[in-house]
């Protein structure tokens, strides 16, 4: 009966002592400052999605590789290969927008000296579907060709896909507007932070892929990491700039 | 021998008919889980209803859908005595001479579908920003979530800032419901978001509105949220002690933790209500105060 008992009391605690004890994960504050030139200030890059691959730099040559040989159509290349107006275009540029949905479109930009002619082609063919003005605005992207309704968004979607592929891409995120944004719940290892697509900024394109190391004594805190364009002490990794390429239809 | 099996027979017969069979169906309750309910939503919901302009300002699907939905299955459950369960699904009073319906959909009803949101997808197109708040021209999280509360914002209810863009064109389209609505795997009521932080008020921060900043920068885990399911509006306390825990400005949470010392009774209130601020502060508070963890029983 006893041994029964000591037997039972064995298996259980070998059963209890292979549990896997909670794990410790650790966050990374990314902090993203830049220059469009030199002559501007030092800000945040506000809205620009960044990605956490795991391994090395080194480990990951291949992708970067890639990101760094891929062919980039710029945002006002694309939308003028596609014929936007130059209403459009700028209508975009505005407001740094990629698409059409990041402003609302008011009805200043569908009559009047600031209308955008693709807006107001747009409204008049939902307004002949409801005949009710308001939807008619609200509604209008709904009615924008697929090209310049959501086509360049699609086009860098696509792209990032066929990259992140490669990797093992475990989170994205996207700066604020202040260029903060956090990876969470990271165990310990190397990680590359990379923006994948460069990014837009003045007259040059960036690409970051930095190479970052989450250390068993970061877990459980937040572990800051500054990244820029230009250099300074308190950067971890700087971006390589290349200039915009020319438009194709220029 | 043959008076046994009648005996027997006659026994089961007795069971069949006393006992009450498991497998009749509820015909007042409407499941669309079930199997012969799975066609395609346009079988049932017409979209838009008929008489969409007298509940809403866009095309919606604002009722249920007509007697031809479920008659053509259910005609002999229609007919059954003078108030048949399978009315009140969608009538108020089950009587051939009202015709009142509950509202669509009906509050009271648990939730049969879960809804499939990927916030990452909306940031990156349509959340470009110049400006938090309004006045402005750039969309952001106030498209969808308005104020409801000053502790709470609001989610959206209808499919209004939906189908500004998704009406047609761009998928999930309003006639493709699957694209957002998946079917729940057990009914469920809306679990209402907890705050811990009960006294935040987010369009405080002082005479200078601090608080007032664009939602990501507090509520860090949006962005990368591809679904719904599992998604928390999470605060992280780093995003308070940015202004509240700082050397030479304020020391709200360093205050709180040293009354703690003093008195392991004291209820922090600063940003807490009392049910949470009699509790231990998490792990995450002393590390940002540069302390040791510590729980109340272990002060003396």
């Amino acid at each position: 009966m006893r041994l029964a008992f000591v037997t039972v009391l064995l298996v259980v605690t070998v059963v209890l002592a292979q549990q896997p004890a909670a794990q410790q994960t650790g966050v990374l504050r990314l902090r993203v400052r830049v220059k469009a030139d030199d002559a501007a200030p030092l800000k945040g890059l506000a809205r620009k999605r960044f990605f956490l691959i795991p391994g090395t730099l080194e480990q990951n040559r291949a992708l970067i590789t890639s990101i760094e040989q891929q062919p980039l159509t710029t945002r006002d290349c694309y939308y003028k290969q596609h014929h936007a107006s130059a209403q459009l275009i700028s209508w975009l540029q505005e407001g740094d927008c990629e698409s059409v949905y990041c402003r609302s479109i008011g009805n200043e930009f569908v009559t009047g000296p600031k209308a955008v002619p693709e807006f107001a082609s747009a409204f008049a063919a939902n307004h002949t579907v409801f005949g009710n003005d308001l939807i008619a605005l609200q509604w209008l992207t709904n009615y924008l060709s697929p090209d310049l309704r959501d086509g360049f968004y699609k086009d860098r979607q696509r792209t990032l896909q066929t990259l992140l592929n490669q990797s093992g891409m475990i989170q994205s995120v996207m700066t604020d507007q202040k260029g903060s944004a956090y990876f969470t719940d990271l165990g310990p290892g190397t990680y590359v932070i990379s923006n994948v697509i460069p990014t837009e900024l003045g007259q040059t394109l960036v690409t970051w892929n930095c190479e970052v190391h989450i250390k068993p004594e970061d877990l459980a805190t937040e572990k800051p990491y500054l990244i820029s364009n230009r250099k300074d002490k308190t950067v971890k990794c700087v971006g390589i700039e290349k200039p915009k390429p020319t438009c194709a239809t220029d | 021998m043959t008076r046994i099996k009648l005996q027997t027979a006659l026994f089961f017969l007795f069971l069949i008919c006393v006992h009450p069979r498991s497998s009749a169906a509820d015909y007042s309750k409407f499941s669309h889980a079930t199997q012969k309910h799975q066609a395609a939503c346009v079988t049932c919901h017409k979209f838009p209803t008929k008489d969409w302009t007298k509940i809403s300002s866009f095309p919606d699907v604002t009722d249920y859908p007509s007697h031809d939905a479920c008659v053509s299955c259910h005609r002999p459950q229609f007919f059954r005595g003078a108030r048949p369960p399978i009315c009140s699904v969608c009538h108020s009073k089950t009587s051939p001479r009202d015709e009142v319906r509950y509202a669509f959909r009906n509050p009271a009803a648990k939730l049969q579908f879960a809804i499939e949101f990927p916030h990452n997808k909306h940031q990156d197109a349509i959340a470009s920003l110049r400006f938090a708040h309004p006045p402005q021209g750039y969309n952001n999280c106030t498209i969808c979530h308005g104020p409801r509360t000053a502790t709470f914002k609001a989610a959206p209810t209808d499919h209004g800032s939906c189908f500004n863009c998704h009406w047609k064109s761009q998928e999930p389209v309003a006639a493709n419901c699957n694209g957002c609505h998946k079917l729940a795997s057990a009914p469920y009521v809306r679990a209402e978001p907890v705050r811990f932080s009960a006294k935040f008020i987010h369009d405080g921060g002082g005479e200078k509105k601090q608080h007032v900043a664009e939602c990501t920068t507090c509520h860090i885990n949006i962005t990368k949220s591809a679904s719904l399911r599992w998604l928390k509006p999470d605060v992280p306390i780093t995003a308070c002690t940015e202004c509240h825990n700082k050397d030479g400005l304020r020391q709200d949470l360093n205050k709180e933790l040293i009354a703690i010392d003093k008195n392991r009774s004291f209820t922090c209130v600063y940003c807490h209500a009392a049910n949470v601020g009699s509790l231990d502060p998490p792990a995450s508070h002393y590390l940002i105060a540069e302390r040791p963890p510590l729980k109340r029983k272990d002060i003396k």
